[in-house]
């Protein structure tokens, strides 16, 4: 069996993916997307410190972490159709003018 | 952790690094770029399994490593795909990955409620805007990436620390079973005292006796139902919060006549 920290290694590989995506890609709903992919890093990461302490309150925190990535999900995408709205176009780039 | 394999681990990060760097959508058709890099991803990707594989003492688990595999190419793909629609349906497949890992950890409930709500709820809520404001031809903010070394180093060099770092966690002497509450409840529902060496072995055997989504419940409606009253509102508050959000105020008197299906889009925007 492979130990929790290779579980924590790998979780910390998709969530540094994650970061990497959100700064690069200029795609909100991409850039969203990678959100999503930093939660499964942590996921990975919360089931990983469950089984070495052998509970499952670990799992349970994560079943909180999927709740906040649904509201997350519909918040976050909203905002999204907003934002399309108003320039018709997902380039984060057209919201620069908000980096002040 | 030595410290050799250490340096090999941040090695290896570095390699996916530039692996990354190479894949991202940088404008311009480069296939030999691209190819390199997914080379060099698989590379690093396959000298961590044979790191690991050496480095541990404990036996790898094959299913461990190829789910991992199939979860960081997923991963590396949801981020460097030029076609958002392509990005969530390797995020699915994604999904699917870190599911069967969570399986491995024996988190059952957790794996099948990571496939319906992810892959099946957000992902299609992904699907449904992609299909709303995404234009079918390809876009340049699409294909050409923001600050792709800076971003790269950035979130590798965070990566490397952290895994480094993590690395050192066997050493740590962990208390194992200090305080499992839900062993010690399901042991004085059923009458047996727990003793401080035994304690490990009665979390085994009543995680085979009562099941993961037994214990999963056991946990959310024992000691955390009021965080599950908080999600529950929290869930509320963000539906609330879409809705008026995205809601469009329209008097009464400017409401115009249906439009035909045909229309829509031409003549008529969308929204």
């Amino acid at each position: 069996m492979p130990g929790p920290y290779h579980y924590v290694i790998l979780g910390a590989a998709l969530f540094g993916l994650g970061v990497v995506g959100f700064l690069t890609r200029r795609n909100l709903i991409v850039m969203f997307l990678s959100t999503e992919l930093m939660f499964q890093g942590v996921v990975v990461n919360l089931v990983a410190f469950a089984q070495m302490h052998r509970h499952v309150e670990g799992q349970a925190f994560a079943l909180f972490l999927l709740v906040v990535a649904a509201v997350e999900a519909g918040l976050g995408l909203g905002l999204v159709v907003l934002l399309y709205r108003r320039r018709g176009t997902l380039d984060a780039e057209a919201w620069a003018i908000m980096r002040g | 952790l030595s410290d050799q394999a250490a340096y090999l681990l941040y090695l290896l990060f570095a390699a996916g690094g530039v692996a990354l760097l190479l894949a991202l959508p940088r404008g311009q058709a480069a296939p030999t770029r691209r190819l390199a890099g997914l080379l060099l991803g698989v590379a690093a990707i396959i000298g961590a399994m044979v790191l690991f594989g050496a480095v541990d003492i404990m036996a790898p688990s094959a299913f461990f490593y190829f789910f991992g595999a199939i979860a960081l190419f997923t991963a590396a793909r949801v981020v460097t795909h030029p076609k958002p629609v392509y990005s969530a349906v390797y995020f699915v497949a994604l999904v699917v990955a870190v599911a069967a890992l969570v399986l491995l950890q024996g988190a059952e409930f957790l794996a099948i409620a990571l496939i319906i709500i992810y892959a099946g709820a957000i992902l299609v809520t992904y699907a449904f805007v992609i299909m709303l404001a995404q234009q079918a031809r390809v876009l340049v903010y699409d294909v050409r990436a923001r600050e792709p070394l800076a971003a790269v180093l950035v979130g590798f060099v965070a990566m490397a620390a952290v895994a480094g770092r993590i690395a050192d966690v066997n050493e740590c002497p962990v208390p194992l079973d200090t305080d499992s509450r839900l062993v010690l409840a399901a042991n004085s529902d059923t009458g047996a005292a727990p003793d401080n060496d035994g304690q490990a072995n009665l979390a085994a055997e009543s995680s085979t006796e009562l099941g993961n989504t037994v214990q999963v419940g056991l946990t959310l409606f024992g000691p955390y139902v009021v965080a599950i009253q908080l999600a529950g509102i929290l869930l509320l508050v963000g539906l609330i919060g879409a809705v008026a959000l995205v809601r469009k105020r329209m008097p009464e008197d400017e409401v115009t006549e249906t439009v035909t299906i045909g229309q829509i889009g031409k003549e008529v925007p969308p929204f």
